[in-house]
């Protein structure tokens, strides 16, 4: 005989527990990778911005602009990095990486400016832009945009790992759950069987002789005490303080 | 004594560093050799004995594989000649060619095959300003070495002033010069508002700051930019570089690109309205261009009537012009062909060409230079031979000079403008556009 109710609540409380645990290391790894990788990718495109600022210095001192939009190319290559764009010290755009043009959102914005910055560039994406002065900024500033769809698509990647792994812990753990439970409910299914038999008042070969009672667990002890109920009654008053085993 | 498991295990390592072993020692003996012994440190050396090799690294591929084929076609022609006549002081002239594509990193790496593997004597015919730009430090680098850049199919800035203008030598004019030209010619017909389409790279923004410093003394500032990929091919579309253009209201448009993309543009101009005068530098590789505009159209003096384009070489129609008439006498003898191993993709090159004209006029020179080497084939007296060139007479109607202070041959700058189908020279800026 199956034990099904018993268990239930049981099964519910594993998923539940599994549930929580993936909901919580998600957003745990969101929130991990979301923030390191933010400020990695900061720190880098601030990294970069000085680079370009100190490499610039001479070039354009010298004028020459095509080896400033050079240099500014080499750098575009590094993945990640989604445009470069240098001002001059009155705001003229110097050297820069659009095609076609230099969005709206750029022109607009303060040229001068080297906090980091979080905007939208309609047509390009999201980006966190940084800048840094040349020459203390007399002689203009560079401006680097990292490209915030790709820690997003670094996040899915990270998430989607970390799902995949939880979801398959998951399984394997309910699984092996079930299969704990069921090990723990079938002397109990035995002994329900065992008790119907009793109360039908099966013949005495048929009761007397069952696996059940040579267990040494409680199963065995309890189908031992319904075998002793069914041939003796119940117990003297006197007598039902007394240990069963 | 040693053990069996030391001898396998120094077996073992020997096996695995002998190959870097044998590089790293070809390398070091071929710098040492370079350094320790001046007769070795080019063509004279023993791989190339009787020979004058010069490292070419230029686009034989992609949308823009006209302009090194016709680059390559002129100047072969010039050195066919040479050879058949003996070559210069008993040597012949010998181009190692790579392909490049236009492209920057391929560039690099073959630059680097070029001085190291190769050993060529100097570098000769490198196409593009990106690809230059990215080479010139590597120059630098090598200084010692005394490898040369000769006559580069570019007009940017970067090979003609510090710190990398000791290492190359330019025949053409300079993209500052062409600009000008444009622009002051533009400015003098009432042409004020002056917009740019640019390749987005160091050539556009070489040409784009040309504009730049042309306008400026004339109190006006760009009136509008727009830019484009590098390699973008005639069958994209340039629309919203059109647009943005015509919000800009131009007077005329300076386009700083390469054929493909300069065509596109002009086409979806026309078809857009944007009816002004568009400028073109000589890099544009004026013959492709007008092929493409006019292949296959029937309404094609629409999209060509307003182009005009500066050359850095005269006509190739001017028959008074005693190189003309040997370049196209050349020409037709030789027919010269790119390498079948550099050919990927097809290419029908035309007779004659802007493109073709200055790389015979580059090699004509560049044999006129080797040739005042006396026999003495040694790059620390390459400087030397260029710097003795005073008002040589290339046949193009102007002198030819170099020294310290002048590493560019020739300074004229031509106008041509489309008639009957072809590039004819512009006469007169006002009855043309005004």
């Amino acid at each position: 005989m199956k034990i099904e109710k018993l268990f239930r609540r049981t099964r519910f409380g594993i998923f539940a527990i599994f549930g929580v645990i993936v909901f919580s290391t998600s957003a745990l790894c969101v929130y991990t990778v979301n923030t390191q990788l933010s400020a990695e990718y900061e720190i880098n495109s601030r990294n970069i911005a000085k680079t370009v600022a100190d490499s610039s210095v001479d070039i354009l001192l010298n004028r020459d602009m095509a080896t400033l939009q050079s240099l500014v190319d080499q750098f575009i290559e590094i993945q990640g990095i989604r445009y470069i764009y240098i001002t001059s010290e009155t705001g003229e755009y110097l050297a820069h990486t659009f095609v076609p043009g230099i969005p709206e959102a750029i022109l607009e914005s303060d040229h001068r400016s080297t906090e980091p910055v979080e905007r939208e560039i309609p047509g390009m994406g999201y980006f966190v832009e940084v800048g840094s002065p040349i020459l203390a900024g007399v002689a203009g500033t560079v401006h680097v945009g990292m490209d915030l769809d790709v820690v997003a698509l670094k996040i899915q990647r990270a998430i989607g790992q970390q799902i995949y792994l939880v979801a398959g812990i998951l399984v394997f753990g309910v699984l092996a759950a079930i299969w704990l439970v069921n090990l723990a409910a079938r002397p109990l299914g035995e002994l329900l069987a065992y008790a119907v038999d009793l109360a039908r008042d099966e013949d005495e070969g048929a009761v007397s002789d069952r696996e059940i009672l040579a267990r040494d667990d409680e199963a065995g002890h309890l189908a031992r005490l319904f075998l002793y109920v069914a041939r003796n009654g119940p117990k003297p008053e006197s007598l039902k303080a007394a240990p069963l085993a | 004594m040693l053990t069996r498991k030391e001898l396998i295990r120094y077996g073992l390592a020997a096996a695995v560093l002998a190959p870097w072993g044998r590089a790293l020692g070809g390398a070091a003996s071929r710098f040492l050799q370079a350094d320790t012994d001046p007769a070795d440190t080019g063509a004279g050396g023993p791989l190339h004995a009787g020979e004058i090799v010069l490292g070419v690294s230029a686009a034989f591929s992609g949308p823009s594989r006209g302009l090194g084929t016709e680059l390559y076609r002129g100047a072969s022609a010039y050195f066919s000649r040479v050879n058949e006549n003996g070559g210069i002081n008993g040597r012949r002239i010998v181009l190692k060619m790579y392909d490049d594509g236009y492209q920057p990193d391929p560039c690099v790496e073959n630059t680097m095959k070029l001085m190291l593997e190769d050993q060529v004597f100097l570098l000769f015919g490198y196409v593009g300003t990106p690809t230059v730009t990215r080479v010139l430090p590597l120059l630098k680098k090598f200084q010692d070495e005394n490898i040369f850049m000769f006559f580069p199919f570019t007009g940017a800035q970067p090979q003609r002033q510090p710190p990398y203008g000791d290492f190359a030598f330019n025949l053409r004019a300079s993209y500052a010069q062409e600009t000008a030209g444009l622009v002051n010619n533009f400015v003098g017909i009432g042409k004020e508002r002056i917009a740019v389409f640019y390749q987005a790279d160091a050539y556009g923004r070489s040409g784009w700051a040309g504009v730049r410093a042309a306008l400026a003394p004339h109190g006006l500032r760009i009136a509008g930019e727009a830019t484009y990929s590098r390699g973008a091919p005639y069958t994209g579309t340039m629309r919203r570089q059109v647009e943005i253009l015509k919000a800009a209201e131009p007077d005329a448009v300076v386009c700083i690109g390469a054929y493909a993309a300069c065509a596109a543009f002009a086409r979806d101009a026309v078809d857009l309205g944007l009816e002004v005068p568009i400028a073109n530098l000589s890099f544009v590789g004026s013959e492709n261009m007008l092929k493409l505009l006019t292949e296959g159209r029937e309404d094609s003096e629409a999209y060509t009537r307003l182009l005009v384009n500066s050359q850095v070489v005269p006509s190739y129609e001017d028959l008074s012009l005693p190189s003309v008439r040997e370049y196209r006498d050349l020409m037709a003898r030789y027919d010269p062909q790119v390498p079948p191993e550099l050919v990927k993709e097809e290419y029908a090159p035309f007779p004659h060409s802007f493109g073709s004209l200055e790389g015979f006029l580059n090699a004509k020179l560049l044999a006129e230079i080797l040739r005042r080497l006396d026999g003495e084939v040694d790059r620390a007296r390459l400087e030397e031979a260029v710097f003795s060139v005073r008002d040589f007479d290339l046949g193009v109607g102007e002198a030819v000079s170099f020294g310290p202070d002048r590493r560019q041959g020739l300074q004229t700058v031509y106008y041509t403008v489309v008639e009957d189908g072809r590039f004819v020279a512009l006469e007169d800026w006002q009855a043309k556009f005004a």
